[in-house]
């Protein structure tokens, strides 16, 4: 935590993370692939592992899933991370839906918008998977793991049991020795 | 507003708009959540910036994204310096260890999940398919992956859109 507050990581976490707030479709799951690349690859600020240790830390956590970015600001940079990561990466995207609801009203029976809508589905849910990718090579370093993260996707997937139980389980399996 | 921060997820913050405090009504909370998917960013916070612009404006906007944002930050800070505490020992180690396996699991459901739903066309596979494969297994930056695939995604819609 050497760098704590650090003002060119804190600038570096606000521009990189203000950027990507605007391609966040689909929410934060669509970045965290970048996000990854960045903190990991890039920056080496921290490990795969680590990071996906945060996201499950973060979905354990009441609040927006959002709240992931905040951990990994705090991460970084400590609590000034914290709130510099909350602020880059919710701002931008808060000023263009303001902007965007007002022309709601023409937005809703335009064309543009089914056709942008129809468009973007696919691409978020191909983010999505990239993220539980991006996450699945970080946290499965053990076979039993692996099996762990395949039977929390078709728990998922084709269930419709609360996500907490399976986030509990995995702890409770991983507690026991078997990840 | 700040109560919804800690319900976060969505059902529970249609019941307080909708149910409870009579903001909007059910059609017009799935009308505005489908606008916030397709908006980037968080969607529960664009949905707060929406419902707080709806009352009271731009000043409106703000306290809504305060409200939603302040206790979900300050809890998360709270359980980051509660976890690096612990983070060192074994028996956490491990069950954050399993923890995270679940959590990379439940993200990959929820993609599942919403192509099952959705069930997009062989162009929106495509569109998808490419993404996933970009960003995730190849690791590339996705922001020049993301306007080539959106200008794709855009111009197969539009083209498809004329022959029906």
């Amino acid at each position: 935590m050497e760098m704590t507050g650090s003002p060119h990581v804190l600038t570096e976490i606000a521009t990189r993370f203000a950027a990507l707030s605007l391609v966040a479709i689909g929410g934060i799951n669509a970045i965290l692939p970048e996000i990854h690349r960045v903190v990991v690859d890039v920056e080496g600020w921290m490990t795969s592992g680590e990071f996906a240790e945060l996201f499950a830390v973060a979905q354990l956590a009441p609040g927006p899933n959002a709240m992931v970015v905040a951990l990994i600001g705090w991460k970084v940079a400590g609590i000034p991370g914290a709130l510099v990561a909350t602020i880059a990466s919710c701002g931008p995207s808060s000023v263009a839906c303001y902007a965007a609801w007002q022309w709601v009203d023409r937005l809703r029976t335009s064309e543009v918008r089914a056709v942008v809508q129809r468009a973007l589905g696919p691409l978020a849910i191909g983010l999505i998977l990239a993220s539980g990718y991006t996450l699945a090579r970080g946290a499965d370093r053990s076979s039993g793991a692996l099996v762990l993260t395949i039977a929390a996707a078709a728990a998922l997937a084709w269930t419709r049991v609360n996500p907490l139980w399976v986030l509990l389980v995995g702890a409770a399996v991983g507690l026991a020795g078997l990840a | 507003m700040g109560v919804l921060g800690f319900g976060g997820v969505l059902p529970w913050a249609r019941r307080v708009i909708v149910d409870e405090r009579r903001w909007l009504s059910g059609r017009d909370f799935a009308e505005l959540i489908g606008l916030c998917q397709v908006l980037p960013g968080p969607n529960v916070v664009n949905l707060s910036v929406i419902i707080g612009a709806r009352t009271h404006g731009p000043i409106g906007s703000l306290i809504a994204l305060a409200g939603i944002l302040f206790v979900p930050v300050c809890l998360m800070l709270a359980i980051a310096i509660l976890y690096a505490s612990v983070a060192s020992d074994p028996l956490v180690r491990n069950a954050i260890a399993g923890a995270s396996a679940s959590a990379a699991g439940l993200i990959f459901g929820t993609g599942v999940r919403l192509m099952r739903e959705a069930r997009p066309p062989v162009r929106g596979l495509v569109v998808g398919g490419a993404a996933f494969v970009a960003v995730g297994i190849l690791q590339w930056p996705l922001l020049p992956m993301i306007a080539v695939l959106i200008a794709i995604g855009i111009a197969a819609e539009w083209h498809a859109r004329k022959w029906r």
